[in-house]
């Protein structure tokens, strides 16, 4: 089905008055009906139309977010869970209209042990805000995706950033979360144990099932040690496919490398020119390496080396934090500066990843999709763990533009699916991938299915998201 | 193999039509370990082999059946390990330890030892982790994909080879740890890491209050600590990584050194519990906490392990009063060996998640025949 299709075939109920009435009565301004709010609260990052919910409401605690659950349970209307709607899939589009809880006044962090390495946040919480917070703890929260997302967001997707194959992604970071149930109940899984054996893993269920399964409203994160030393190395290469395999080496070879991001020569124009940097324009490596001063200045040799082999050039340290800091906030607005290639531009992004064996092979063949594109396409990625993007600007007024950008994400999923790889590494499901999931999974998705039935039988959860359960 | 599959697939929907439980076993090695153990057995051992292993790519995968020794040679060979560092379980504890499983708990013929062999199906269901844990991760961190037979004897596969996959619920997780009771798990995929390129093992004089503290404040720090173990006044950490980052740590921590081979010895009896702490037949308990908690206040030997997020116990202490401390410092307890479990292995589950697990049991193994009570009693 195409994304239009989807968004022209929803029924819609209005909101019961009474249901509103008591919302209001409970929630009084922190309720808003307006269509700014609501248009606001019905669009991410993604290109997909805009698409509001009914009403927003701006929950400030767990217990209102159960109490406004209840209340929706009880009239059969759809609950969206909604953080600061960076999400890239349409996570938080309401199709099916009904409420939007905006969490984004959850946000304090509740608590932060030093010498457990964790902390306690409110899903309202962004990576950065927790990130200034425990400046001068000697700790920090290492999932860095683009966006200043919230916790609870970034739980709720399983996102990743920059940091994976070190640090791991929200699968790995989160210990124990407290969730709203369909029906308003709470139940809190996991803990500040690290190893949480008491039951099956129901923390995993929901880090990554998108406000389907349940509404996650504190998050308890593992944090980690800053390192004592770190360095950031740029190194320029004269083909992709170059910077592939020194990747590739490095891994083999053992060397923790913390970040190690690929820009194609699209991407490292339009970075220099949105973020005022000269780099060359060729395709290049960012990499970041942590540890004690001595392995940093190894790890870095080591790949140098390597780089050297297969035609690196410029390679360039990085050691002043001010240097570095606007090295990744460069790669970090890689997506932003992206869509200024078309300006007014919209973007359609690509998220698959493929085993890291076949990534040369599978980038080399999607360069060939973007070469026949009408539009200009930048490729970018997570190299290091076999994630890559691409960003393709469509102009909204041009509906050629959004289908010849759905024909080239069809080409790079089957692709990607062939070589064992995922239809997305990071971005997750919402409603751009839904259709990938079948061809994906096969007869799996019977299973989840049942799991979303299990834990919300009345699909009222951010409905049509991740899986198709009956009408949605 | 398919015809191995099938063969299992088939025993599934026939227990399922007549509602008879199955009992998932591999080398037996863990009988001892979880609830009751009853139904025909359903043996996984002719799931045997490595499917494929890519080293450049890290990645592993192997039938369930696949034993532990035979993952673990092929990866030695190319210089990788699992970083789990999963125990076996598989050679027969010390002297008068407990023979497990206890009596009354096994109604099935146990496994003739020269077969007791762990295999990869049993370490991923159990979902145990060795002296790495706290350091690189635990077993369910490096599942990457998994394939299984559910409770209707369907084949299903979930996630895949890639490190980073969040394509629909992550359902290959969820298996980790079940203890069988959600599916047959046919074949996982396992990310692999490089074995590290040196070692050393330290060895410090302290008190149990002074060693908390210590290990905490290790892990606090960017120092390459890949084990902790904490015993009667003596604490072992050890040390992996690049050679200098292991010297340049080893002078920060001091202590005294342990010479190579009786430091790999002394890790793989913590990991296989044949150090003498684990020897005898009173009960063990696992205490899984917050690490900074301090010495528990309970009767009984203790082994402190993970930076003080492990606590085992010899104890006879009554079980409530075991599970009350562990949840006042965050966490629960298993009772990991026992002779007599009346009392339950696992922490009991609060009504609103006991609801959950039974759903999830039932979109999994709508007949409940998969490893009833190995789990929870009522499923």
């Amino acid at each position: 089905m195409t994304l239009s299709a989807i968004h022209r075939a929803r029924p819609r109920d209005p909101l019961p008055e009474a249901l509103l009435g008591e919302l209001r009565a409970r929630l009084g301004d922190r309720l808003a009906t307006s269509a700014a709010a609501r248009e606001q609260h019905g669009k991410d990052e993604s290109a997909h139309p805009i698409t509001p919910p009914d009403a927003v409401a701006f929950p400030t605690s767990t217990a209102e977010v159960a109490e406004i659950a209840r209340l929706c349970a009880r009239d059969g209307v759809p609950m969206i869970a909604f953080g600061v709607g960076t999400s890239v899939e349409g996570h938080v589009l309401a199709i099916h209209g009904g409420v939007c809880l905006d969490l984004s006044r959850m946000n304090r962090v509740l608590a932060v042990h030093v010498d457990d390495l964790d902390a306690r946040v409110e899903a309202g919480v962004t990576r950065k805000q927790l990130n200034r917070h425990l400046h001068g703890s000697g700790l920090f929260f290492p999932i860095d995706p683009g966006a200043d997302a919230t916790i609870g967001g970034m739980a709720a997707t399983r996102a990743s950033g920059t940091n994976a194959v070190r640090y791991g992604t929200m699968r790995e970071n989160v210990l124990g979360l407290t969730v709203v149930l369909a029906d308003g109940r709470v139940i809190h899984t996991g803990g500040r144990a690290r190893k949480s054996s008491a039951g099956y893993d129901l923390t995993r269920l929901f880090v990554g099932s998108e406000g389907t399964l349940g509404i996650i409203t504190e998050i308890t994160l593992r944090l980690h040690p800053q390192p004592e030393a770190v360095s950031a190395a740029v190194c320029a290469f004269p083909t992709v496919d170059a910077a592939v395999r020194t990747v590739i080496q490095t891994i083999q070879l053992g060397v923790p490398i913390a970040r190690c991001e690929l820009l194609d020569t699209l991407t490292v124009q339009a970075v220099n020119r949105y973020s005022k940097l000269s780099l060359r324009e060729a395709p290049m490596l960012f990499m970041e390496f942590h540890g004690t001063p001595a392995g940093v200045e190894e790890q870095a040799r080591t790949v140098q080396e390597l780089a050297k082999e297969l035609g690196g050039m410029d390679f360039e340290w990085a050691t002043q934090q001010e240097d570095r800091n606007r090295l990744w906030q460069a790669r970090h607005d890689a997506y932003l500066a992206c869509r200024q290639v078309r300006p007014g531009s919209r973007a359609f992004t690509t998220d698959v990843c493929v085993p890291i064996s076949r990534l040369a092979e599978c980038i080399a063949a999607t360069n060939e999709d973007i070469t026949r594109a009408s539009m200009p396409v930048a490729l970018f990625g997570h190299v290091g763990d076999g994630n890559f993007h691409l960003v393709i600007p469509i102009d909204e007024t041009r509906p050629a533009d959004l289908e010849e950008a759905e024909a080239i994400n069809r080409r790079v999923v089957s692709r990607a699916l062939e070589m064992g790889g995922t239809c997305t590494g990071e971005h997750g499901v919402g409603i751009g991938k839904l259709d990938y999931l079948d061809a994906e999974h096969g007869d799996a998705m019977s299973v989840m299915r049942s799991l979303k039935e299990a834990l919300d039988p009345r699909n009222l959860l951010n409905p049509g998201k991740v899986i198709r359960v009956r009408d949605s | 193999m398919q015809d191995v599959v099938e063969n299992l697939s088939r025993l599934i929907r026939d227990a399922a039509s007549r509602r008879r439980p199955l009992c998932i076993r591999g080398g037996g090695t863990k009988d001892f370990y979880g609830g009751e153990i009853r139904g025909d057995v359903l043996d996984t051992k002719p799931l045997r082999g490595i499917v494929s292993y890519e080293p450049t790519e890290l990645v592993i995968s192997a039938r369930a059946g696949t034993p532990l020794v035979e993952i673990e040679a092929a990866l030695q060979e190319k210089g990788q390990v699992l970083p789990f560092e999963p125990p076996h379980f598989d050679r027969p504890p010390q002297p008068e330890a407990p023979q497990p499983p206890a009596e009354g708990q096994l109604s099935i013929a146990p496994v003739p030892t020269e077969e007791k062999l762990a295999t990869l199906g049993g370490c991923v269901a159990t979902g145990l982790s060795g002296p790495r844990r706290a350091y690189a991760g635990a077993v369910r961190d490096f599942v990457l994909g998994a394939r299984i037979l559910d409770g209707k004897g369907a084949e299903l596969h979930f996630g895949g080879q890639v490190m980073k996959n969040v394509a629909g619920y992550d359902v290959s997780r969820l298996t980790v740890g079940a203890l069988g009771t959600l599916g047959v798990i046919l074949e996982v995929s396992l990310k692999v890491l490089p074995a590290p390129a040196a070692e050393a093992t330290l060895r410090l004089a302290a008190g149990p209050d002074e060693a908390i503290t210590l290990m905490n404040d290790w892990g606090s720090k960017p120092l390459p600590v890949t084990a902790t173990a904490y015993r009667a006044g003596s604490l072992s950490v050890r040390l992996s990584g690049a050679p200098s980052a292991v010297a340049a740590a080893a002078k920060k921590i001091g202590g005294e050194t342990m010479d190579a081979t009786h430091a790999a010895q002394f890790w793989s009896d913590i990991r296989e519990q044949r150090a003498a702490f684990y020897a005898g037949n009173q009960a063990l308990w696992r205490l899984s906490i917050k690490p900074t908690t301090p010495p528990l206040d309970l009767a009984g030997p203790q082994l402190i392990e993970w930076g003080g997020a492990l606590r085992w116990l010899r104890s006879d202490a009554d079980a409530k009063v075991i599970r009350e401390a562990a949840a006042r410092a965050g966490g629960h307890a298993t009772l990991f060996r026992a002779v007599d479990k009346t009392a339950g292995v696992f922490h009991p589950l609060s009504p609103g998640l006991a609801k959950i697990h039974r759903r999830l049991k039932e979109a999994f193994d709508p007949a409940g025949i998969l490893n009833p009570g190995r789990m929870y009693p009522d499923f």
